[in-house]
């Protein structure tokens, strides 16, 4: 069974600590609580130099240590504090970063709230369980042999072919049936390469639709976007050493992951409203008269200052931008705010409650908008950020990059 | 049964604990509580005994256990019954959070127990700092003028 | 009378005003009537989201979920406190007392209240325990009968 040592402070007065270890259990794993004496953390306290009020935060600085030196026997770390508590979140981040500087533990931290969401809390719980469990798999850097990615997520299905290190085709359409979508994805990835399905190494898919289709088509390796994206954005960017953050700016919802040498160890999900996505640019794009591939280097022309455009909601967005244009605004404005705009919401919805680290890799099909990329560097004050090449397909580069570690299906 | 009728919503649990200064042994203590002859349930434990029962039998016991040596035997709430899979440190592999406290303020009851033994009625009053011109004064009185710069 | 203590799991301080006949409101026995709950089975303390929702009484929405949820366990002991004893500066308490943040709340909301009100420093030695002792006892004589 993995143990998951939990190091936190407020869980069992937000009344989360059940939901925590229900979900640990419900990926075969259990929290323990590190070994500590009164002694030790005084000392550890010491030790580690970080002045704190709260003895709760102390004790998790002495459980943190007691993981690093070897007391507690662990597979991974969980650290929790509460949502809104700056030393809890100065600390959390501390702490995150000692341990995964001084032990190979896999670690996730979370930020909650007595309302906390079981779904953000399952997916930490299966990212950690399976990082555990795949350790050798996630250590892979490099795709050898010729596998295909597969990513069935909610909206579209992203499929790849690569061959020694080389992405040599790739899939892309709605999801309609998973299946259906997944083998159409395919078939239009294999077009042209000359290789069948007869001829792959091994088949990696994740995404909401994985299941289902990992197990209709025997595919080797069935895994969670969470340690799927890291390791593709990671892989693509050339960042696979060191600390990273991966955004993706999604057609009806974002992500933000934290990532430390290819490992994700933080992430948040979600977006209120359409007008915080890439639906919004969709939108901007029709009404501009103009394909959204064309918004992007538009965008970049344009002043975002020069057009009003700041509202939370994609209605009165769409109204925002209507009035622009009316005033007289350019086109090139008008497609500028409307980056700025959902740049912002990103920022002010997620961005804020994760440790942003740089480089950012910005993935997803939004992230070809160029005009959006350079309004979230903007917006986080000049970060650096990378768009890779492939950056669209990230969940299937990752599945097809992974299982090429799991051996080759044809000799087996 | 149903869970209700389990419900243990009255008893108390409280831990009775030997200062550092106390002859008395763990299991005396828990010797002379068994032989009390009340329907408890009684823990021996390292810092000196938990008893859990009827509140009033509760009381009768750890009364008595204190008579044992006054000062140097102290009384805690607990809030979970004794053995508690939820607090147990076999359980969840480290010391509850309440243990370690204990551990501190354990340190300082042979102080207690002493300072109970000889008691002495005090000013709560917050010593005040004195004004300059009384201070001068007092000096003056203790002939130390010499040294008092002006 | 009951009093309240500061920090509310103190061994001393319990110990202290039992033996004056007084009572102590102790945070123990508010962890008590949760955990030997049998509606709910929510371990360890039996907390729920609600307790956090309940502390709403004693701090804002904008407070983070620990603070509000440590807040519905003390706030009801500073309601029906009739006097109090604050040991400032206590070293370790872990668990329900280990948010700095909660404890500075709590000893707020018991200053305010304008009872009978004791504030000590924790005792590092001999001497600091003897004088603790003897003004914690002449204190709660002077409160008068239990």
């Amino acid at each position: 069974m993995v143990r998951i040592a939990q190091i936190s402070c407020g869980t069992e007065y937000s009344g989360v600590q059940k939901e925590i270890v229900k979900a640990a259990s419900t990926f075969g794993a259990e929290i323990i609580i590190p070994v500590t004496d009164i002694d030790h953390i005084e000392d550890a306290y010491k030790k580690f130099g970080f002045n704190c009020a709260s003895s709760g935060i102390k004790l998790m600085i002495a459980r943190a240590i007691s993981i690093v030196e070897g007391k507690t026997d662990c597979d991974a770390v969980f650290i929790a504090t509460c949502f809104r508590c700056a030393e809890g979140a100065l600390v959390r981040n501390e702490i995150r970063r000692f341990i995964q500087q001084n032990t190979n533990l896999p670690v996730v931290t979370y930020s909650f709230t007595e309302r906390t969401k079981a779904d953000e809390l399952f997916i930490r719980m299966e990212a950690l369980s399976t990082v555990v469990a795949r350790k050798n798999i996630l250590a892979r850097e490099k795709q050898e042999g010729l596998t295909l990615g597969v990513d069935s997520g909610s909206t579209t299905t992203k499929v790849v072919l690569m061959e020694n290190n080389k992405v040599i085709g790739t899939g892309w359409l709605p999801t309609t049936d998973v299946l259906e979508s997944a083998t159409n994805g395919i078939n239009e990835a294999m077009r042209g390469t000359g290789y069948t399905m007869d001829d792959i190494d091994g088949m990696g898919v994740t995404g909401y639709g994985r299941l289902t289709i990992g197990h209709k088509m025997n595919a080797e390796l069935i895994q969670e976007e969470l340690s799927v994206n890291s390791k593709g954005a990671v892989y693509l960017a050339d960042s696979q050493k060191g600390e990273a953050t991966v955004l993706d700016i999604g057609g009806m919802d974002n992500k933000v992951i934290t990532v430390n040498n290819g490992i994700p160890d933080n992430f948040t999900m979600g977006g209120i409203c359409a007008g915080a996505s890439g639906r919004f640019l969709e939108l901007t794009s029709r009404r501009l008269g103009v394909d959204i591939t064309e918004l992007g280097p538009l965008a970049v022309k344009g002043d975002y200052r020069c057009a009003t455009l700041n509202s939370y909601c994609i209605v009165f967005g769409m109204q925002d931008l209507v009035t622009s244009l009316a005033a007289g605004s350019s086109k090139q404005d008008v497609a500028a705010a409307s980056c700025r705009s959902v740049a912002e919401q990103v920022y002010e919805q997620q961005l804020q409650e994760i440790d942003v680290r740089e480089p950012l890799i910005q993935v997803g099909g939004t992230s070809l908008i160029e005009g959006l990329v350079e309004a979230v560097s903007d917006v986080l004050g000049g970060i650096n950020v990378i768009v890779p090449e492939y950056s669209q397909y990230i969940g299937a580069v990752g599945s097809a990059l992974l299982v090429s570690g799991m051996g080759k299906r044809n000799e087996e | 049964m149903s869970l209700k009728n389990e419900s243990k919503e009255d008893l108390d649990t409280k831990m009775i604990i030997l200062g550092p200064a106390s002859g008395v042994s763990s299991s005396e203590l828990v010797q002379k509580i068994h032989m009390l002859k009340l329907p408890l349930t009684i823990k021996s434990t390292c810092y000196g005994a938990m008893v859990h029962g009827e509140p009033d039998v509760v009381k009768k016991a750890v009364e008595e256990a204190r008579n044992m040596d006054e000062f140097n035997i102290f009384i805690k709430d607990r809030g979970f019954p004794p053995g508690d899979p939820r607090r147990c440190r076999g359980h969840r592999g480290a010391a509850r959070e309440g243990f370690h406290q204990l551990e501190k303020e354990f340190k300082l009851l042979g102080y207690v127990g002493e300072a109970l033994a000889n008691p002495k009625e005090v000013s709560l009053e917050e010593p005040q700092k004195i004004p300059v011109n009384e201070f001068h004064e007092i000096a003056k009185s203790m002939d130390l003028n010499d040294e008092i710069d002006e | 009378m009951k009093i309240a203590m500061f920090p509310p799991n103190s061994l001393i301080l319990e110990d202290l005003i039992e033996r004056s006949g007084h009572e102590p409101l102790s945070l123990q026995n508010q962890i008590k009537q949760k955990v030997i709950d049998p509606e709910i089975d929510s371990p360890p303390f039996n907390m729920t989201e609600e307790d956090p929702i309940k502390g709403l009484k004693y701090a804002a929405i904008e407070v983070p979920s620990g603070v509000r949820g440590r807040m519905s366990l003390f706030g009801p002991l500073i309601d029906v406190a009739e006097a109090a004893i604050i040991m400032d500066e206590s070293p370790f308490g872990f668990g329900c007392i280990g948010c700095a943040r909660s404890n500075e709340l709590s000893v707020f909301y018991l200053r305010k209240k304008g009872i009978p009100t004791l504030e000590l420093k924790y005792p590092t030695n001999q001497d600091e325990t003897r004088d603790v002792v003897n003004k914690i006892t002449t204190f709660l004589k002077q409160l008068g009968g239990a």
